[in-house]
């Protein structure tokens, strides 16, 4: 097996697990006090105005309706298109779009690459004889394929470079920037840029369907070339280092906005909700403010009822 | 003339880390606009610079004395990180984790959020009231002091930062730059919440240094806990206070009025921000007749801090906003009421109704509904006769950032309006794209030092810009307009601001709540009860 191919097995794998840990921690933290922002987009009668359920003055006497499908609706588009950018940050939303769109058609090509691996894996290496030797799916693969790399990398490199380009000379963004800022932005460059190296290198997408066939069927990578293998190896040392970035947020954003911002669920006597409520009220304390009075024994629920008890002695 | 200040500038040592000019300001629109006639803000007293933490900006909120031993300064900075720590613990915590872990980790750093801060805007953003420079301050030092591999890692990726004293202090005074609108949030395309973090912050310094602004803690929530209000009333003056407004009420309009307190089995138990029956007397007054008119069973309670609505720890600690809910709860509880209605104040809707909602188990879980939707409810039930033609003059309506930004409450209000008011107009932005009034967070009860020249000139500014554009069409003082904020805060922070610009003689602008102009609506009632000349 080479060194590219341990390589991504060991990112795979690493994405994989230290992702899934992220998103199991964040899901099992306790269930926090209610935060949230309108609209709201489960509330699919109100959202267009931000209107929310408390606008009634007997809401606690119905039930009430949350529609994933509304929230669905909201999301596509913020993912998709950029939404949120385009309403409140304009002059980025070229860049961040180009970017994105970059990172999502390389992204999705890793899913036509596996399907291409199982379908024409075999009979990429007898390619040579001519393309017609594919099935008709085959080469649909192939040709798709190769038009998601030249796109994915030609836009995602145009945005990368004027998100650098942005992000030095706005005066808001570069006072807010760390050499992690920077760094995160020429490595993903250096994924797109040797992308276009690799696709004029000649016969990239055969060679990436090889990648994937042995990849996939655990057979060794043949050589695939010098501009393969420094695509292979930023890619794969990219994909290891995501999970340990802020770039998470493209699935932590399920509780940023799903969790957080649109999380509205009211408390009702005698639900789940309340019990689970009333064990947290039960964590102890150790704030050391004095008027918190808290001496680590204490819990939550002593310390906001002691004066009430006070009272009633 | 405005600098650029650097994330990590905050924690060299220097005389101020920003100064605001008066013509680095957002520009206002005419009559405003002149800068030799704005009245800029008082500077600091020289006792104030030399015992306090004065190294922030041209203003104090908290005023911080300066610690006299470095050993002193050591501790701080020693209680600061430890409440830093704490704050991220699910025990000490369990309250926002979830939210403050996710904008601890994944912010993008696109200053998104930034065109959507009034302050930063009106200040003519300046970089430390930038939404996100606090927030990576924050960040900086979690990174670097608190995680493993900080020094290297942390300082790497997220950027350098010294935790010292002044890096503290200045945090400290920072976190009461913001009036927690989270309108920045609002734009976070991620889900970034900036006025989390600021809220949080001031968490650290209350629950773990016991450092707060004297009007939110010892003479807010404290002394709400103690006498039952931060008004100072206790239950003997409220109902003093109550039974000569129901006899105003009485020779204004000619109905009379009986306030019903502590009436057991009630349906509705009403709770007002107290400061509205000292400093606007014509709000409980409204109520109790458009209550008493509609036919409602409703009651004051007198126990301590039932007769007062605030409930200021939910812009600083949750231990007492806690305390405070319950407290409220409890009231309606042992009244056996069927529901809490929380009167005009927006951060008394937000803390009793959404914020308190997981803290209220059992019998405290009363249902809580804001005044705005029994107010629409009594509107269009027929109960009361209106004369719209009474309000026929401009009105336009704040939207308090609690009640609809971070609850959702938008349309009642509006749908009162639209039918009672013929020249009623919206302000732009409005609704959940709303500009605070700028005294939000506790800024409008706080006129500490110079505090309040800088909320007036600068945190309400954008407000004040809105305000006169809505009436852009009657700019001449001649025509009467009124501003509608059914909200006590805001209230307060726009009584300040119209007499630091004048609004009321050079714009003819009062403002006021809701209920006032429905009793004003009123068939039954002879006189004008809005008075527009003796509106201060």
């Amino acid at each position: 097996m080479s060194v590219i191919q341990i390589l991504i097995y060991a990112a795979v794998l690493v994405f994989l697990v230290t992702n899934i840990t992220r998103f199991i921690r964040m899901a099992s933290t306790p269930i926090h006090l209610r935060w949230e922002l309108y609209p709201v987009a489960h509330d699919v009668k109100r959202f267009k105005y931000g209107g929310s359920f408390l606008e009634e003055s007997d809401w606690y006497t119905k039930k009430l309706h949350k529609s994933m499908l509304g929230e669905i609706r909201v999301m596509l588009p913020e993912i998709f298109l950029l939404k949120g950018v385009w309403e409140y940050n304009r002059s980025l939303w070229l860049w961040s779009f180009t970017f994105h769109i970059g990172l999502y058609l390389l992204t999705a090509l890793i899913f036509v690459l596996i399907l291409g691996g199982i379908i024409i894996g075999p009979n990429i290496f007898n390619v040579e004889a001519g393309y017609g030797s594919l099935s008709t799916i085959g080469q649909i693969i192939h040709s798709l394929s190769y038009a998601m790399l030249i796109a994915g990398c030609a836009i995602g490199t145009i945005g990368t470079l004027g998100l650098i380009i942005k992000r030095s000379t706005d005066r808001e963004m570069s006072s807010s920037s760390s050499f992690g800022s920077y760094f995160n932005l020429f490595f993903i460059a250096a994924i797109f840029i040797s992308g276009l190296v690799f696709l004029f290198s000649g016969s990239a997408v055969d060679k990436l369907i090889k990648c994937y066939y042995s990849l996939i069927t655990f057979q060794p990578m043949p050589n695939l070339g010098a501009a393969f293998a420094v695509h292979a190896v930023i890619s794969g040392l990219f994909i290891l280092y995501l999970p340990f970035t802020h770039m998470t947020h493209f699935f932590m954003k399920y509780f940023t906005y799903h969790k957080v911002r649109w999380e509205d669920t009211p408390n009702i006597r005698g639900s789940k909700l309340e019990k689970k409520i009333q064990e947290q009220l039960s964590y102890p304390v150790t704030w050391s403010a004095p008027h918190i009075n808290a001496d680590g024994k204490k819990n939550w629920a002593d310390i906001a009822t002691e004066e009430v008890k006070k009272d009633e002695k | 003339m405005k600098s650029r200040v650097k994330i990590e500038d905050i924690s060299k040592p220097s005389k101020k880390l920003t100064h605001l000019d008066i013509d680095d300001l957002m520009p206002l629109p005419p009559p405003y606009d002149k800068i030799e006639e704005q009245p800029g803000w008082k500077a600091l007293s020289e006792d104030a610079l030399e015992n306090l933490e004065t190294s922030l900006d041209d203003t104090i909120a908290i005023g911080i004395p300066k610690p006299k031993t470095q050993e002193e300064e050591k501790e701080l900075v020693k209680k600061f990180l430890s409440g830093l720590e704490k704050l991220l613990t699910r025990e000490n915590n369990w309250t926002f984790l979830q939210p403050l872990l996710l904008s601890l980790e994944h912010c993008a750093k696109c200053q998104t959020c930034t065109k959507a801060c009034p302050i930063y805007e009106a200040s003519g953003k300046q970089d430390i009231y930038r939404p996100t420079y606090r927030s990576e301050v924050w960040r900086r030092i979690v990174h670097k002091y608190l995680k493993p591999g900080g020094k290297f890692f942390g300082r790497l990726s997220h950027g350098d930062i010294d935790l010292n004293w002044t890096t503290v202090a200045r945090l400290m005074e920072l976190s009461y730059r913001c009036t927690l609108c989270r309108r920045c949030a609002q734009t976070c395309p991620i889900g970034i919440d900036n006025g989390l973090i600021t809220h949080e912050l001031r968490k650290v310094f209350s629950q773990e240094m016991g450092i707060a602004p004297k009007e939110l803690h010892e003479k807010g929530s404290v002394l709400q806990l103690e006498v039952g209000s931060s008004t100072g009333m206790n239950a003997e003056v409220v109902k003093d206070n109550i039974e000569f407004i129901d006899e105003d009420m009485k020779d204004l309009t000619g109905i009379e009025v009986h306030t019903p307190w502590d009436k057991e089995g009630a349906d509705v138990l009403l709770i007002h921000n107290a400061g509205e029956i000292l400093a606007w007397p014509e709000n409980p007054g409204a109520f109790a007749i458009v209550l008493e008119k509609a036919g409602i069973s409703w009651t004051l309670s007198s126990d301590i801090a039932a007769y007062d609505g605030i409930n200021y720890g939910l812009w600083y600690d949750d231990f007492q906003l806690g305390r405070v809910a319950i407290k409220h709860a409890e009231a309606a509880k042992k009244l056996g009421v069927n529901r809490i209605v929380v009167a005009e104040c927006g951060h008394a809707h937000k803390a009793l109704t959404v914020i308190a909602d997981r803290v209220l188990t059992g019998d405290f879980n009363i249902p809580r509904v804001s005044a705005m939707t029994l107010l629409e409810d009594i509107v269009f039930s027929g109960k009361i006769k209106f004369d719209p033609s009474k309000n026929d003059f401009p009105v336009t309506l704040h939207d308090p950032c609690n009640m609809v930004r971070l609850m959702g409450i938008v349309e009642p209000q509006r749908r009162i309006l639209r039918y009672l008011c013929p020249q009623f107009r919206e302000m732009e932005p409005h609704g959940v794209d709303n500009y605070c009034c700028g005294g939000g967070s506790g800024f409008a009860i706080m006129s500490g030092h110079n505090f309040q020249d800088w909320r007036l000139a600068v945190s309400g500014r954008m407000k004040l810009k809105q305000v006169i554009e809505a009436f852009d069409d009657h700019p001449e003082p001649e025509t009467k307009k009124y501003l509608c904020a059914p909200c006590s805060n805001c209230k307060g922070q726009l009584r300040d601001l119209f007499r630091y610009y004048g609004v009321q003689e050079k714009s003819g602008i009062i403002y006021g709540g809701l209920v006032e102009l429905i009793v004003n609506a009123m068939v039954d009632i002879k006189q004008p009860f809005i008075n527009f000349d003796e509106m201060q």
